[in-house]
């Protein structure tokens, strides 16, 4: 897939997650210039707005997988890490959460790189799960394969011949060898077993 | 008690005359407010020469000397050689000049026109005047950079074609192979963001070549000013600038103080510019009593002056000035206004309202392929 660069987050949703309140307005106002509409929460976020987020900011210092509504790394939106105390531990949390970007608390004048690092490390992170389910998709469709090369195989074909003919039928349809192999299958047990 | 206020603008070096030009209007301006009863200013001057490493040091002494407000830095890339400073002494720059945009930093007022101001106009001109085919040529730092990045996506929108793009190093001549280049890809409109030596002669060589062709290339720049237009000589003529000020939007005391301060006696966006950035500073200190940086643009933006350059309200969030976006053509050197915007226009330095009109994110649609046998 062609993707270009996100640097331009007008009318995004940002969640800000930090104990304190100073904090979160710095981080608001910062927001402000970017067209983004800053929610800082001091104490737990409310599951609800945190889903509805395009992005979450949060202190990684006192973040805990308790408060975030979805399992450990599984974000649905891009996260950027307040990096306060830099405590290993922390930053070892933080990392198996998978947040996207990070920026130092006394940085926060460079919000603008951070959001656009994180958004394009989200980007690539849902494209690599899209890969992987493809891939395993297709791992589970390597019976159906072997069973649509037998199947072609009594026409006379040999192996090579059966496989090189389900491929064409894959190409010609622009889908996968597997779809077609399951495809081939459905379509030869609704037609009474008769292999086309 | 007098105020202390740095200047610091490369007079000798690549790109002098812009900053010839912006120095004489800084130093105008503390002229004519010599004359009323503001507070004195002491103007502190420096000219690193167009080189970075001086920017930093220039700036250090100066601060750590005392001085807590600057007009100055032409180029962006100096900006940011100075930012790290301004940040750690306290300091605030009054930056007069056209620049990127993507950026909005506590300790610089962007006085100057921003791709909204500068990139959006001149590039929905093109696309008017049914030109299709755009070259991109920049010099090879930050702002030709961003400026031939945002003119590739507005283009593209806008259903442009880019044909070609290239960048030459700051202070060099453009060579003639990028010249050729531009024949050779049948380029009907070039977007120059150089500046100094290798715009004077990119436009001198594209000029000398344009005699022999048969459709000459419409040459659009966002920085283009009087400041170095005579440089370049009738070469110039027929060039579209996009900018937030040229010498016909000038008053008569404007005009009169170009004559009297600046080395080439005109007007340019950077001159007024300077101009209006030590009135406002002058106003905004008087009526607070105090330089302290935070303080003295907190009074610019709540008690904004009708400046030499009219109303250029500042926006306390994003700091940066309102301006009214102008398209101009240079003939016989001197610039003509062929289209201005009916009042001032508020900077969108991160792009933020191009959004809602074309979106970059859109998914890319899959091709419809068949076998052909």
């Amino acid at each position: 897939m062609t993707r270009s660069l996100v640097h331009n987050f007008s009318g995004q949703t940002a969640v800000v997650l930090h104990r304190s309140p100073e904090i979160g307005q710095r981080i608001k106002d910062r927001c402000d210039r970017l067209g983004v509409n800053a929610i800082p929460c001091t104490l737990h976020p409310d599951s609800d707005v945190l889903r509805g987020a395009d992005i979450v900011i949060l202190d990684i210092d006192t973040g805990d997988d308790g408060l975030l509504p979805w399992p450990r790394a599984e974000a649905m939106m891009p996260l950027i890490g307040l990096i306060g105390s830099e405590s290993p531990g922390r930053l070892g949390w933080a990392l198996a959460q998978s947040v996207d970007a990070f920026i130092p608390v006394s940085a926060l004048g460079n919000l603008f790189s951070a959001m656009v690092i994180a958004h394009e490390v989200f980007a690539r992170k849902l494209e690599r799960r899209a890969r992987d389910a493809e891939l395993a998709r297709r791992a589970s469709g390597r019976l159906d394969v072997i069973r649509a090369v037998l199947e072609l195989m009594k026409g006379g074909r040999d192996e090579a011949l059966a496989l090189k003919q389900l491929r064409t039928m894959a190409m010609v349809e622009q889908i996968s060898l597997e779809e077609a192999a399951a495809r081939l299958l459905s379509h030869k047990q609704s037609a009474g077993g008769r292999a086309t | 008690m007098t105020l202390r206020l740095g200047l610091v603008f490369s007079t000798t070096g690549s790109y002098a005359a812009l900053g010839q030009s912006a120095l004489a209007g800084a130093l105008a301006a503390i002229d004519s407010l010599s004359q009323g009863d503001a507070r004195p200013i002491t103007p502190v001057i420096a000219d690193p020469g167009g080189d970075m490493a001086a920017y930093e040091r220039m700036t250090r002494d100066m601060l750590q000397g005392g001085v807590r407000h600057i007009v100055g830095a032409i180029t962006s890339w100096s900006r940011k050689e100075m930012i790290p400073l301004l940040e750690r002494h306290g300091g605030l720059l009054w930056y007069p000049c056209p620049y990127e945009g993507f950026e909005s930093n506590d300790h610089v007022v962007y006085l100057g026109a921003s791709p909204n101001h500068h990139v959006v106009p001149a590039t929905d001109w093109l696309a008017a005047h049914g030109l299709r085919r755009a070259f991109l040529l920049g010099s090879n730092y930050v702002w030709g950079w961003e400026t031939l990045r945002l003119a590739r996506q507005c283009l593209t929108e806008r259903g442009v074609e880019v044909v070609g793009e290239r960048h030459v190093p700051l202070g060099a001549a453009t060579p003639a192979h990028i010249l050729d280049e531009i024949r050779a890809r049948q380029a009907d409109c070039v977007i120059d963001s150089l500046i100094g030596p290798s715009n004077t002669s990119f436009l001198q060589g594209i000029a000398a070549r344009s005699r022999h062709d048969r459709a000459p290339v419409q040459v659009v720049s966002f920085n283009q000013s009087e400041a170095d237009l005579a440089e370049i000589g009738p070469a110039a003529d027929g060039l579209l600038s996009a900018g937030s000020f040229f010498e016909a939007n000038a008053s008569d005391m404007l005009r009169d103080a170009a004559r009297r301060n600046a080395p080439n006696g005109r007007v340019s966006s950077f001159f007024a510019t300077s101009f209006a950035a030590v009135e406002m500073i002058a106003a905004a200190v008087r009526s607070v009593g105090t330089d302290d940086p935070s303080t003295v643009f907190r009074a610019a933006v709540e008690t904004p002056v009708v400046t030499a350059m009219g109303a250029m309200p500042i926006d306390p969030v994003l700091r940066h000035a309102m301006l009214t976006p102008r398209l101009a053509m240079a003939l016989n050197g001197r610039f003509d206004v062929v289209q201005s915007a009916a009042a001032p226009v508020a900077a969108d330095p991160y792009m933020t309202s191009q959004a809602a009109r074309y979106s970059s994110a859109k998914p890319v649609p899959k091709p419809k392929l068949r076998i052909v046998k």
